[in-house]
């Protein structure tokens, strides 16, 4: 099953390139962006998955003496965190840029973007 | 033998060079008219040129150098007779030997050039353009000439392992298959035909230009000056000829041969010049480059190996 | 001691304070700023001078807990070298940055701020994952930074910049989560450790990790985004990005390389070698300015990168040779993008302006120095060192490659600099200095050459250096404000006081040269009293060069040798781009010497394989590959000494130097290379040498040298171009007579050393200072100046007497030594070739001559004035010389055959009384001198006693065409006066080499031009570049 969640995540990140890399219009640039990294995320908490394990959260159900066998790798879920806060930043920056880019030539299309070259 | 007798024989041979030369120049006068069908000069016309130049009443001058230049030129004559050995007696120290002990055939190689420069820097400072023309035309010539004549030099110091004219005489005595010319064709062959445009006769005396009128650096030259100028160019005829002579044939054991053989020598010259119309600069200078260059490479190629 | 976290505390609590500055307190926000920097800037100095006496690193744990539970953060010393190096570079950024960030508001000032408090964790942190954090930060804030200054450029540059970092943020984070799942941890330590680089897996997660550090130093070729944002950003971000930014990345790459283990390192080099040549080779074609600077950034972070791949075989040399080229980008780059921002133009050749305010121009070109590796700067101790031990331990190779890249560099660094130097600026505007942005500028420029002193002194060889001379030139400096007069004086005095107390130290070979440098610079210095006014840089500048000179003379060590070539170098460079037309021929020389600068290098460093010392012994008998060292030397210094092929500067360089300029650099500075080749072929082994083949093909280089040389001066126009091919061909001699490798030889290229410096120097003295009086170098628009400056023409007439090697003039020494070396030799082709030179050499001579001082005086030229009695003092002080040397040659030969004879004993000259005699022949040399004299004085008498008062003439009193003429010019014979032999010699003068060197150029900047088309502009294809550039080194490495 772990296995379907990564592919798929490596999926998504491919899908998310090929849109970085084929799409014209600038917003859709932005959004192979999320894309991208929503296949980061996927990957990365995928790969923490242990068989059968559950949150972790240390309650009643796991005690802290067996919660090494029993939870997930709880630090890639704490990553995983980080990068999607990180994620929002850079995605509101590139729209602000993208916003300040439509008004310098009234064009979304990156192709109208190749001023500085050589 | 003091310093004295040695100094009054060397102006004594320098005379007998410079009169030779005199003659020698009114031969070539002379036989250039025969071949032309004129009477021609008589044969003491220059001793009467030089007489009249020197007691012109009145002389002109453009400047300091001009009044140097053949003073240079004269030097360049006289410097050259006396760094050369003229006549071949056994010993180094002879008579005739002038003042060769202070100086080898490098010495006259280069010297050569002295009175040249005098003449160059005298007629230049006149500033007629004909002199400035036939200056540059002249250096042209001899660079083009110095090659094959000092790969031939060479060859011949190669030969005897000396650079001393004296040694080089002294190694061909003993009968005429002792001569260079002989021993070392190649050397010898540049050289005679090299001879020709050091010589400066036709067809190598685009520098003198004797046009319909006179033109050319020795020409800017009047009165004393011109018989300075003369009585050098009759001198540098001579010991030009008495270098090769020296070099290629020999060299003389009195002044008898002395003066034969720089008369065939010089007659050589002649006779191409009579036969041969002259060269364009360009023309000398890729003639040069030619047959005696190729012919100096062969010299010392066969000293090479 | 504060801890280094209040590093990270203050920066956040500062950026948050900024939060509560009213908006309009702009002033109390930037100064917040800057207290805030300068503090931190203060704890990690502070950390820095306790971790240098000896004081222990300290780690820091967060949150209480140790890793891997934690993230913790280190401050060894590296970490508090880079970032006090970060906070420094932060806090005069700031500075500099004042208005702009003021302008821009208070959220501006923020942004810079967690940008250098960023990049100072990004330094110390020990937790992968928390790098990956702080380098997003620091990367948001450099997007938001490069809309500073908000034009369409810099909103595009940034969004393909954000892109760009993107997706390679996004290849970081894979690389660790990898790393993560094969080793349980985030923490560095533990990683290595883990050495998950075992595994196949893990291999991967190291080699995303590695790639995506790679791809963040913006490595060539996939660095179109970098570039657009170093050329589009404000020159003050762009400073930040190139020093502190790179700095800190590159110390990442540092961490993550010991992370991942010895096995990637060599492809570190790779990718290093491939980022520095190639984005230096690409940079060849730039216009722009900041788009040039940020190609060599990328080049040197390259350059970083191939030293940090070496780091187990350069061993314990590794931090000094980083740090010297770090901390000279690291200052330079920055003083340059501030510059530029200073100077407001964007293409180089509108930075002519610069010099509108001269100290700027010395700013720049002290950062240009810098960068390219010239002393006394950090980089080019740590060139040497790098070239020495990757040489030492067998990587001959890589040095190849680094140098050729280091060539590229100086190419369009130095084509910069001559646009500044001497470009066309009228009608650019002038700019306007703003002390804020002055203050940082100075002080990188001042820590340039503090920290260079200091980098040198950190090695014992380095420490060994006389840096008093240099001293020297810098006071001269300082008081530049003085008028000629005193300048000259100190320089003079110095000069002789210098050369007074160093002579009883040498040796007689050494002796000759310093005297030919010092007495001789002495000499041609007090040619210039004869100019007013100030004459701004000359004097520092010469005495740089002189400082050089003196430099190689008393070297002990192939360090300070190379040491005192580079500042001569620099120091003539200076010297030559003075003249007014010099900017092509400064460049081309500059590029000569950098080259022949780097064959000295190599060949150094082959001579340093395996000895243990630098001692300038080591160049005798080299024994690693000493065909290739002996044939790098001597090709080194044969730059110096133009032989054919390496000449093509020469007659530019010195045909347009000023008047005094021309001497110092033909007749004195020409000798260096002179020096160089005697030392190569004594460190050959004398006159039995094994390597037979090298001496005879530099006899052959000399031969044909002095021919082409002799023959090309024959047709020119242009007096000084005349002498500076008379001086290719005279070196030709030299050279020829070196190759020899025989007493005879030697002694004839001695006597022409000499001879050369003499008459050159009278020469081109005199001729400079008829060009002052004339106006002109054109020998067909002078003429007849005899009358006008007659002790000049004396000067000229006896120069080139001497130079034809007319009896009864010094020449002739050389002449007679050459035929009978040249017979004892068997090299009688070599010989007849430069007995023909000689022959061409006369046509030249008269036509210096003739057409400057005889013929037909110009009408403009009628009051001109004798040369400047300045000038006469030095030129007849030469002539003495060359008189005494004419008259007694036993004095001057007789010390120098004693002097080879140490070196080659056998065919030495015998000496009875004043005569020379050889195997071959004899001279007297002072006999002849007076026979000559004694005929001509005789001959002159007698012309005296027979002329009767002469009519003296005036110039037209001649006729011509059968009339006077009244017009000099059309009288005057001068132009193409060797027309026919022209025709006949012609296909000997089409400049081949000059062909040949076009094409190389050529080829090299077309090559650039087709290169560097794959950054289209598009930030697509830039991201189509990066994963290219992934798959393509994963294929290298792992694949492959």
């Amino acid at each position: 099953m772990e296995y379907i969640t990564l592919i798929t995540g490596f999926l998504i990140i491919l899908a998310g390139l090929w849109a970085i890399m084929t799409r014209k219009n600038i917003i859709r640039i932005i959004i192979g962006f999320v894309i991208f990294d929503t296949g980061l995320h996927i990957v990365m908490v995928s790969i923490a998955y242990v068989r059968g394990g559950t949150a972790p959260i240390l309650d009643g159900s796991v005690s802290i003496a067996d919660a090494a066998q029993k939870i997930v790798d709880p630090v890639p879920q704490a990553l995983v965190l980080t990068a999607i806060v990180i994620g929002l930043g850079v995605t509101a920056l590139m729209l602000a840029y993208a916003m300040k880019l439509h008004q310098e030539k009234k064009s979304l299309n990156i192709e109208s973007f190749k001023d500085l070259k050589w | 033998m003091t310093v004295y007798v040695k100094f009054g024989y060397t102006l004594l041979g320098l005379l007998i060079v410079l009169n030779w030369g005199f003659l020698m120049g009114a031969t070539f006068r002379k036989i250039g008219a025969r071949v032309a069908g004129r009477y021609g000069i008589p044969f003491y016309q220059p001793w009467l040129n030089l007489l009249k130049n020197i007691s012109t009443r009145t002389t002109i001058t453009h400047g300091v150098m001009y009044y140097i230049g053949p003073v240079f030129r004269l030097t360049g004559g006289v410097g050259l007779f006396l760094f050369m050995p003229m006549v071949f007696t056994g010993d180094p120290a002879g008579l005739w030997t002038n003042y060769s002990f202070e100086g080898d055939l490098i010495l006259i190689l280069y010297f050569q050039v002295f009175g040249m420069l005098g003449m160059a820097l005298g007629a230049g400072q006149g500033g007629h353009p004909y002199s400035a023309m036939g200056i540059a035309r002249g250096l042209a010539q001899h660079a083009a000439v110095e090659l094959p004549l000092t790969l031939a030099f060479l060859s011949i110091a190669i030969q005897y392992d000396t650079f001393s004219v004296y040694k080089i005489v002294e190694a061909q005595q003993g009968g005429m298959m002792n001569w260079v010319l002989f021993t070392n064709p190649f050397a010898a062959v540049t050289i005679i035909l090299a001879m020709l445009g050091a010589m400066g006769h036709s067809p190598f005396n685009l520098v003198k230009a004797p046009n319909e009128i006179l033109i050319g650096p020795a020409t800017e030259f009047e009165g004393t000056y011109l018989g300075f100028m003369q009585s050098a160019g009759s001198i540098l005829h001579v010991m030009e000829a008495v270098l090769f002579m020296n070099l290629v044939f020999g060299g003389a054991t009195s002044w008898i041969e002395l003066i034969v053989k720089t008369f065939l020598i010089y007659f050589w010259s002649v006779f191409v010049g009579m036969v041969f119309p002259r060269f364009k600069i360009e023309q000398s200078v890729t003639w040069f480059f030619k047959v005696p260059l190729l012919l100096g490479f062969l010299a010392i190629i066969i000293y090479s190996f | 001691m504060i801890s280094p976290i209040h590093i990270l505390t203050i920066g956040l609590g500062g950026a948050f304070a900024l939060g509560f500055v009213p908006k309009k307190a702009k002033d109390v926000a930037a100064i917040i700023m800057l207290f805030a920097i300068a503090f931190m800037g203060a704890i990690s100095g502070s950390w820095l001078l306790s971790l240098i006496n000896g004081g222990s690193a300290e780690q820091i744990f967060t949150a209480g807990f140790r890793p891997p539970y934690s993230i913790n953060l280190l401050m060894g010393l590296n970490e508090a070298f880079l970032s006090t190096a970060i906070n420094v570079i932060g806090l005069l950024g700031g500075i500099y940055l004042y208005k702009s960030l003021k302008s821009a508001g208070n959220h501006a000032i923020m942004v810079f701020l967690i940008f250098i408090m960023g990049l100072n964790i990004i330094v110390m942190t020990r937790d992968i994952f928390n790098l990956f954090v702080f380098m997003e930060i620091v990367s948001i804030a450099t997007a938001g930074l490069v809309i500073l200054t908000e034009t369409g450029k810099s909103i595009q540059a940034g969004f393909k910049y954000m892109m760009a970092t993107g997706i390679i943020a996004g290849i970081f984070l894979l690389g660790i989560i990898f790393a993560y799942y094969y080793s349980g941890t985030l923490n560095i330590d533990g990683l290595t450790s883990a050495n998950i680089g075992l595994a196949k897996g893990g291999s991967v997660a190291l080699f995303l990790i590695l790639v995506s550090i790679i791809l963040e130093l913006k490595s060539f070729p996939a660095n179109g985004w970098g570039l657009d944002v170093y050329e589009a950003a404000n020159p003050g971000i762009g400073a930040m990005l190139s020093s502190a930014t790179a700095t800190a990345m590159y110390f990442v790459m540092y961490k993550i390389l010991e992370m991942a283990g010895p096995q990637w390192n060599y492809y570190i080099s790779l990718v290093g070698v491939v980022s520095f040549v190639g984005s230096n080779l690409v940079a060849l074609k730039q216009k722009n300015s900041q788009r040039m600077l940020g190609y060599s950034s990328i080049g040197q972070v390259g350059l970083l990168m191939i030293i940090l791949g070496f780091k187990d075989i350069l061993g314990d040399n590794t931090s000094y040779i980083a740090f010297g080229i770090l901390i000279s980008h690291y200052f330079a780059k920055a003083g340059l993008f501030w510059l530029a921002g200073i100077v407001k133009q964007k293409g180089i050749k509108e930075w002519a302006v610069i010099r509108k305010k001269p100290l700027f121009l010395f700013l720049m070109g002290t950062f240009i120095f810098a960068l390219i590796g010239f002393p006394p700067f950090p980089s080019f101790f740590a060139k040497w060192t790098l070239v020495m031990d990757l040489i030492n331990t067998g990587n001959l190779p890589w040095v190849v490659a680094i140098l050729f890249g280091s060539m590229m560099e100086a190419v369009y660094l130095f084509r910069w600099f001559g646009y500044a130097i001497k470009g066309e600026n009228e009608n650019i505007e002038d700019f306007k200095i703003e002390l804020h942005k002055i203050i940082p500028v100075g002080i990188v420029v001042v820590s340039l050459y503090v920290v260079g002193y200091f980098t040198a002194q950190h090695t014992e060889v380095g420490a060994a250096i006389n840096w008093i001379p240099l001293l020297f030139v810098a006071a001269i400096f300082v008081l530049d404000f003085l008028p000629v007069f005193v300048k000259n004086t100190i320089a003079i005095i110095g000069m002789a006081l210098y050369f007074y107390n160093i002579y009883p130290d040498l040796d007689n070979l050494r002796l000759i040269f310093e005297a030919i440098f010092l007495v001789g610079g002495i000499l041609t210095l007090i040619a210039g009293y004869a100019y007013k006014g100030k004459r701004t840089g000359f004097y520092p500048v010469a005495l740089l060069m002189y400082a050089g000179l003196t430099a190689i003379i008393e070297a002990q060590t192939t360090l300070q040798f190379f040491f005192g070539w580079e500042l001569m170098t620099a120091g003539s460079y200076f010297l030559i781009i003075r003249g007014k037309r010099s900017m092509p021929h400064g460049l081309s020389y500059m590029l000569f010497s950098i080259g022949g600068a780097y064959a000295l290098l190599t060949a150094l460093g082959m001579a340093y394989a395996g000895q243990g010392t630098f001692s300038m012994d080591i160049i005798n008998g080299i024994t690693y590959l000493p065909y290739w060292a002996y044939g790098l030397l001597i090709v080194g210094f044969l730059t110096k000494t133009a032989a054919l092929g390496l000449h093509i500067w020469l007659p530019g360089a010195h045909g347009e130097a000023e008047s005094d300029v021309s001497p110092m650099v033909s007749a004195i500075l020409l000798k260096a290379g002179v020096f160089g080749v005697v030392l190569t072929l004594i460190g050959m082994g004398g006159p039995n040498n094994e390597y037979t083949w090298l001496p005879y093909a530099l006899g052959w280089l000399g031969a044909i040298t002095a021919l082409s040389g002799n023959l090309m001066a024959v047709f020119q126009e242009d007096a000084k171009r005349l002498l500076a091919y008379s001086s290719i061909g005279q070196l030709g001699y030299i050279v020829l007579g070196l190759a020899m490798m025989s007493h005879l030889g030697w002694l004839g290229g001695f006597s022409y050393v000499i001879n050369h410096f003499l008459y050159k120097a009278v020469l081109f003295l005199t001729i400079g200072a008829v060009v002052l009086r004339v106006g002109t170098h054109n020998m067909y628009e002078m003429g007849g100046l005899i009358k006008r400056m007659p002790l000049a023409f004396l000067a000229v007439m006896i120069g080139i007497i001497a130079l034809s090697g007319v009896p009864p003039l010094s020449g002739f020494a050389g002449k007679w030594l050459f035929y009978n070396a040249i017979l004892e030799k068997g090299w009688y082709f070599q010989g007849a070739i430069m007995f023909f030179s000689g022959g061409i050499a006369f046509l030249y001579l008269w036509r210096l001559i003739h057409t400057v001082f005889l013929g037909q005086l110009k009408d403009n030229h009628r009051n001109v004035k004798e040369i400047s009695i300045w000038f006469l003092i030095p030129i007849y002080t030469l002539i003495t010389g060359i008189m005494v040397y004419s008259f007694k040659p036993q004095w001057v030969l007789q010390p120098l055959g004693d002097m080879i004879a140490q070196y080659f004993p056998d065919g030495q000259l015998s000496w009875v009384g004043d005569t020379a005699i050889s195997k071959y022949g004899h001279w007297a040399g002072t006999w002849v001198a007076v026979t000559v004299i004694g005929a001509f004085l005789i001959v002159l008498a007698l012309l005296m006693l027979s002329t009767r008062k002469a009519h003296k003439l005036k110039q037209f009193d001649i006729t011509y065409s059968g009339e006077r003429p009244e017009r000099p010019e059309t009288t005057h014979v001068a132009y193409n006066v060797f027309e026919g032999l022209y025709k006949a010699m012609w296909p000997a003068t089409i400049p081949l080499v000059e062909a040949w060197w076009n094409r190389v150029t050529d080829f090299l900047h077309d090559t650039a031009d087709i290169a560097r088309r794959i950054y289209s502009g598009n930030g697509q294809i830039y991201i189509v570049h990066i994963v290219l550039f992934i798959i393509v080194t994963y294929f290298v490495i792992i694949g492959g």
